[in-house]
């Protein structure tokens, strides 16, 4: 395909992209800088000023929070996760095939179905605490917590974990695997000298991947933290849906980005690689 | 070895038993003639008429789904055009279009929908059915041209080529050789683009005015709201639902034996939970 | 002639319902080059993977110095193997790539530097060692590759089709450094490779394979001058195979006409095979020729021309200097001691 002319066909994609990718996203760093966006633009630093307040750092501290539940989720979904990828990476192609399938499937339903579903096994009256009684165990108390927030966390977004790694351990060649063992190495050693450094692309996608909807999550933090525990995604949704403050929202989104943008780079290893799986 | 067999295989139903626990208790409650969760009142398909009989839950559903299916055809046209496009640029505006085309794949949807909103109301574009459709289209798009690029590179160079030297003018070639060559691509970038579509619920939630809500947005005003048995009897059908399309694809995909044992499994890279 | 090495004992694999290897022997001696010839799918590879412990024979034994190690794991067993597309280690560079097995064997690092030095400097790439692997051309890969697995020391060092991935130039130069690297370290080699002329050149015994059977085992010249069947005689070289039949001893007709020739002890009359080499017959006049015929075809093939010649009802692929004509009668000559006559249908241990 070396028609040059066709290089045009791209022209349609390339001004909407400017449009409705490119602008929108310039748009929020305008706003951020603006005090009442709707009615007019001016310059001024308030909306970073009222977020990074020292004398009352309560936006600080939902940033904080939202941080420090996503790393908690992500390590959890890293230690759950990791294992599950090896295990299923071990396992005969074709028995593979239908195993992933099965991992997915509740991914291709939707999130808000199964959050809520988690409601109803946490509640105080739910499941799984009728069940603790029946076996008359002390109840589990987790509903509106912090902990419940992570838990669906991580019930969200441990595929997202589990996939990407997975997709790289099956992608290392097994001769690689048997020249290890060839020089020497006994299994475990295997693993840790070969097949983790190897897999290490995987586990940076893979933390990126549930970090970054963890992060940024309002649903969740809303359904299953009740109001206690905002988090950063629930004062962005308040400020464009309730109180009308675009500046200041738009404030919070490019401290987003600038968080994603920290995320992504002190992640190691090469990402592209397994994250750019496609899908089906 | 067996034990470390047998290890892996209780860890596998552990980790299973956590992903299928939520959908399981729904599907039970689906058919629970008690309205409240606490006890369990017998069978019943009350709430499977009722889901039908709502017509807030029908409205919204054909919202979903003739948003899904408009913005992945629109995506789809744009897109493959785009690709071939893109596939013939200078290495710099090439790399510069992928780079914005990547954009809404790596940002939060959070900050999708925020951006989005913010453009449509300097546009001056109200806030309904075309500004969701709109929004649907522009994160749809990434996905169908990252779906047909890698048909392109792996496309021979002199195939178009030949099919010129036969007699071919360049766009009874393009449709005769190139297409085909690419629709795996196309269609998987379809598959893509409508399931993103009917699954996204942040970037709808920032977007859709008053009047017009999917199902992702309905679920979300009732989960708030109090929870209707009918959403119960709503989650059993979608799993089914899924579940058919899974085993369809999978048996299309089947049939594509090149590589088919260390396909790796797609991670979307973008959660409507975001 | 040194010591036996390592012994393969009425080993047998079976792969689902597939039979890769049929009850195979085989002895190999201490520094020996020892080459394994076969078409793909003749079990070669398996045979190789047995001995490296990648995979376990479904009955038989493996012997090393006499002790059985059929069921030793790889890590264990005093052999190193150069795969065939590398296996190197992507995240390690070329430096910690041969040091691999030796850290694993907590070698002191002084040590460690001394040997991967010396190593790198052998394979010719002295000043590699920081490179990525990546950045390497694909012979460069392969110095590494060899050099990772020599650095240990090796009892036996199995290489499996390790220059097939090579361009021609570049694989004749390697065969000739492999074959000296053995010469200089005094290493068993076991070598698997589907490319006959590769084969000859290196290696002290060659092990021609078929569907999991020896076909032959003998030195490279054995091999090409004395092949024991069909199969050989075509794999090895190109040759003209006729049905005959051995009338007596010295005695063999084919292409109806009897040829005097040096082969005995087969029953009178009995049925066999007789391989003559493409490059033994010779075009003659008249008047001295055996068989009378007419040229089909003529190629030039740089060093000669290959000719096919239709004679008493066989096409004889015939190599000579001088070319004739297409449509040319002329007359050919096989001499007694361009004959060899062999059983129909033998393989060796059957």
């Amino acid at each position: 395909m070396n028609n040059k002319k066709s290089q045009w066909l791209a022209l349609p994609y390339a001004v909407y992209a400017v449009i409705f990718i490119a602008a929108p996203l310039l748009l929020i760093v305008l706003y951020s800088f603006c005090t009442d966006p709707q009615n007019g633009i001016d310059f001024t630093m308030e909306n970073f000023v009222r977020f990074f307040d020292f004398a009352n750092p309560m936006y600080m501290q939902v940033l904080w929070r939202s941080i420090y539940l996503a790393i908690i989720s992500t390590i959890i979904c890293l230690l759950l996760g990791y294992p599950m990828a090896y295990i299923l990476s071990q396992l005969s192609p074709r028995v593979r095939g239908v195993v992933s399938v099965l991992f997915i499937l509740p991914m291709w339903m939707n999130f808000l179905l199964r959050t809520y579903s988690w409601m109803s096994l946490l509640e105080k009256t739910g499941l799984i605490n009728r069940l603790l009684e029946a076996l008359s165990l002390p109840s589990l108390d987790i509903m509106y917590t912090q902990w419940a927030v992570v838990l669906g966390n991580v019930y969200n977004f441990l595929p997202f974990m589990i996939l990407p790694i997975y997709n790289v351990l099956i992608k290392i060649d097994k001769s690689v695997v048997e020249a290890a063992q060839d020089l020497g190495a006994p299994p475990y050693r295997v693993f840790t000298r070969v097949i983790f450094p190897l897999s290490l692309g995987g586990v940076a996608s893979g933390i990126t991947m549930t970090f970054m909807p963890a992060v940024t999550t309002f649903v969740i933090s809303k359904l299953l933290g009740g109001g206690q525990n905002t988090l950063i995604g629930d004062l962005i949704e308040k400020q464009f849906k309730v109180t009308g403050n675009w500046g200041f929202g738009s404030a919070m989104s490019v401290i987003i980005m600038v968080l994603i943008l920290i995320a992504m780079n002190i992640t190691p290893g090469d990402k592209e690689e397994s994250a750019g799986g496609t899908l089906l | 070895m067996k034990l470390w067999k047998r290890l892996s295989y209780a860890y596998s139903v552990l980790i299973f038993l956590f992903l299928y626990a939520p959908i399981v208790v729904m599907i039970v409650y689906s058919f629970n003639a008690e309205k409240s969760r606490a006890k369990w009142g017998g069978f019943t398909l009350k709430w499977y008429r009722e889901l039908f009989s709502n017509s807030d839950i029908m409205e919204a559903l054909i919202t979903t789904l003739t948003i899904a299916l408009l913005s992945s055809i629109i995506a789809l046209i744009i897109g493959t055009a785009a690709a071939v496009g893109i596939a013939n640029l200078r290495k710099g505006p090439r790399k510069w279009l992928m780079n914005i085309t990547y954009l809404p794949m790596l940002n939060a949807d959070i900050v999708t929908g925020v951006s989005l909103l913010l453009i449509f109301s300097l546009m001056g574009i109200e806030l309904g059915y075309v500004s969701l459709l709109l929004a649907h289209v522009t994160f749809n798009i990434p996905y169908v041209i990252l779906s047909i690029m890698p048909k392109l590179r792996q496309l021979d160079p002199h195939l178009y080529e030949a099919a010129q030297d036969l007699g071919a003018p360049p766009v009874l070639a393009f449709f005769k050789v190139v297409l085909p060559e690419i629709s795996p691509g196309i269609v998987t970038g379809f598959l893509l683009a409508f399931t993103m579509s009917i699954d996204d619920f942040v970037i709808s939630f920032f977007t859709t005015g008053s009047g017009v809500s999917t199902l992702a947005i309905e679920i979300y005003s009732m989960a708030r709201r109090g929870i209707k048995p009918e959403i119960n009897a709503l989650s059993a059908i979608m799993f089914l639902v899924v579940l058919a399309l899974l085993l369809v694809i999978n048996l299309r995909g089947g049939k594509d034996k090149k590589g088919a044992e260390n396909r790796p499994v797609s991670v979307r890279a973008r959660s409507s939970a975001r | 002639m040194s010591k036996e090495l390592i012994r393969l004992k009425d080993i047998v694999m079976t792969i689902g319902d597939n039979e890769v290897l049929k009850k195979m022997n085989l002895y190999i001696r201490d520094r020996e080059f020892l080459t394994m010839l076969g078409p793909s799918g003749c079990g070669k590879t398996t045979t190789l993977r047995i001995i490296g412990g990648f995979a376990t024979p479904t009955a038989g034994q493996l012997l090393f110095e006499d002790r059985d190690i059929t069921k030793v794991p790889p890590h264990k067993r005093p052999i190193n193997t150069v795969f065939q597309k590398y296996a190197l280690f992507t995240h390690l560079n070329v430096y910690e790539n041969v040091a691999f097995g030796l850290r694993l064997k907590k070698v002191q690092e002084n040590e460690v530097k001394k040997r991967v030095g010396e190593m790198l400097e052998m394979v010719n790439l002295g000043n590699y060692g920081e490179r990525t692997v990546s950045s390497l051309s694909g012979g460069e890969q392969q110095r590494v590759a060899i050099a990772r697995a020599l650095v240990n020391h090796p009892r036996i060092l199995l290489l499996d089709e390790p220059l097939g991935a090579l361009d021609l130039k570049l694989r004749k130069e390697m065969q000739l450094e492999l074959k000296k690297i053995q010469q200089h370290l005094g290493i068993t080699f076991i070598y698997v490779t589907h490319d006959q002329e590769e084969a000859l050149t290196m290696s002290d015994t060659v092990v021609v394979m078929n569907k999991g059977r020896i076909q032959q085992i003998g030195t490279p010249i054995d091999i090409y001058n004395e092949p024991k069947n069909a199969f050989v005689a075509d794999f090895i070289g190109e040759s003209n195979i006729i049905p005959a039949v051995m009338e007596k001893d010295y005695y063999v007709r084919f292409a109806d006409r009897g040829f005097e020739c040096l082969d005995a002890g087969f029953a009178p009359n009995e049925d066999v095979e007789v391989v003559v080499r493409p490059e033994d017959i010779k075009v003659v006049d008249e008047q001295k020729g055996q068989l009378r015929g007419v040229v089909e075809s003529t190629i030039f093939k740089g060093v000669h021309y290959e000719m096919v010649i239709r004679a008493n009802g066989f096409a004889w692929l015939v190599q000579s200097t001088k070319a004739e004509e297409v449509g040319q009668e002329v007359s050919l000559l096989i001499t007694p001691n361009d004959i060899h006559v062999m059983r129909k249908g033998v393989a060796e241990h059957e």
